[in-house]
């Protein structure tokens, strides 16, 4: 197996793994979110806000794999 | 009139068929820009080789330049009854100063141009990169990290005016007072200056990594709608881009107050901690 094939199998795993935490976790971030709005309507601005920058935190990190995707990516082919 | 649609037809299509061999041989397509499609007429001249290897900055001064005779223009002549330039301006100045000072202070006011004018040239730059025949500046890490650099240079210096030089290196060991706390300091010291390396890190791969996925996302769409109507071998394509043009706008939004806020929460945590007790 060259370097080639283990990155060519590897990248899209690992990539797939990460979309699946970030998911998992904005899922639980955006529930929680929809939850405070449903019991203080009024506050419903401040809590959108705080939702939108923990939603851009988590998804940084889903962003760090594919940037690593990207860097290797050109070393398959 | 005609000639000058002639020659934008012939760059533009040019440039579409360079981006499709371009995105046959590497790995990320990416649109052509104006300075790409110079390359590919005029590449042998030494002002457009100059051009093309420094194609971020020139996309960055573009947006400076309108920034600054926006800014210029809109506070020649500033009346009581502001006309519409001069509102517009001092909506956009007096949302930004309640948003910064709302998490600084009243002290914050001293970093609202800073942090203010990071929110606008980021939120410009991820925008110019829509129109076509541009590219986002902040699609490069180049840029991104100089940013995040100059966040993390400025939030260092502050640290150092606000707490003194000695109570800057006591934060940084994490407030040593008690016989465990200074026990602890071997450990809390390295951890501490790794955070604090790690934050304009994270600022500038998270506005990088977002602005070129939109990016490249929004290349493979045009390809993809070029490839559609390619059977008419004109330089014509079905708009499949547009939905995650939409999508960029809002991602771009949205990374430039991420940017913002995060570089505010890391000068508020070089004030000096007995403020927050009340």
């Amino acid at each position: 197996m060259t370097y080639q094939t283990a990155l060519a199998l590897a990248l899209p795993f690992g990539l797939a793994i990460a979309a699946f935490g970030s998911a998992i976790g904005l899922g639980r971030a955006v529930s929680a979110a929809m939850e405070a709005m449903g019991r203080q309507p009024e506050a419903a601005g401040k809590i959108q806000v705080g939702m939108i920058i923990g939603c851009a935190l988590l998804e940084a990190l889903t962003i760090y794999a594919l940037v690593t995707v990207f860097v290797l990516s050109g070393k398959i082919g | 009139m005609i000639r000058i649609l002639n020659i934008l037809l012939l760059l533009v299509s040019t440039g579409a068929k360079e981006a499709g061999k371009k995105a046959a041989e590497q790995g990320a397509p990416e649109l052509p820009n104006f300075i790409t499609l110079l390359y590919e007429r005029y590449g042998k001249t030494a002002l457009v080789q100059f051009l093309h290897t420094w194609q971020n900055v020139v996309f960055s001064l573009i947006i400076i330049l309108i920034l600054g005779f926006v800014a210029y223009f809109s506070s020649r002549r500033k009346t009581l009854l502001p006309g519409k330039l001069q509102n517009f301006m001092e909506i956009a100045v007096e949302s930004l100063d309640n948003f910064i000072c709302g998490i600084l202070g009243p002290r914050g006011r001293q970093f609202t141009p800073f942090l203010g004018t990071l929110f606008i040239y980021i939120l410009c730059m991820n925008f110019l990169g829509l129109i076509p025949g541009m590219k986002s500046p902040s699609s490069s890490l180049n840029t991104t990290v100089a940013l995040a650099i100059c966040v993390f240079l400025y939030v260092q210096f502050t640290g150092i005016k606000n707490l003194g030089i000695i109570g800057y290196l006591d934060h940084l060991a994490g407030n040593p007072r008690d016989f465990v706390t200074w026990a602890l300091v071997p450990i809390n010291l390295p951890i501490h200056i790794i955070g604090e390396l790690a934050k304009p890190m994270s600022l500038s791969l998270r506005l990088f990594g977002n602005i070129t996925g939109e990016d490249i996302l929004i290349a493979v769409f045009v390809s993809l709608g070029v490839m559609a109507l390619s059977f008419l071998n004109l330089p014509v394509g079905l708009p499949l881009q547009v939905p995650f043009i939409f999508l960029a706008l809002l991602t771009g939004t949205i990374q430039a107050l991420v940017f913002t806020l995060l570089s505010t929460i890391y000068f508020l945590l070089m004030f000096p901690h007995e403020e927050e007790k009340h």
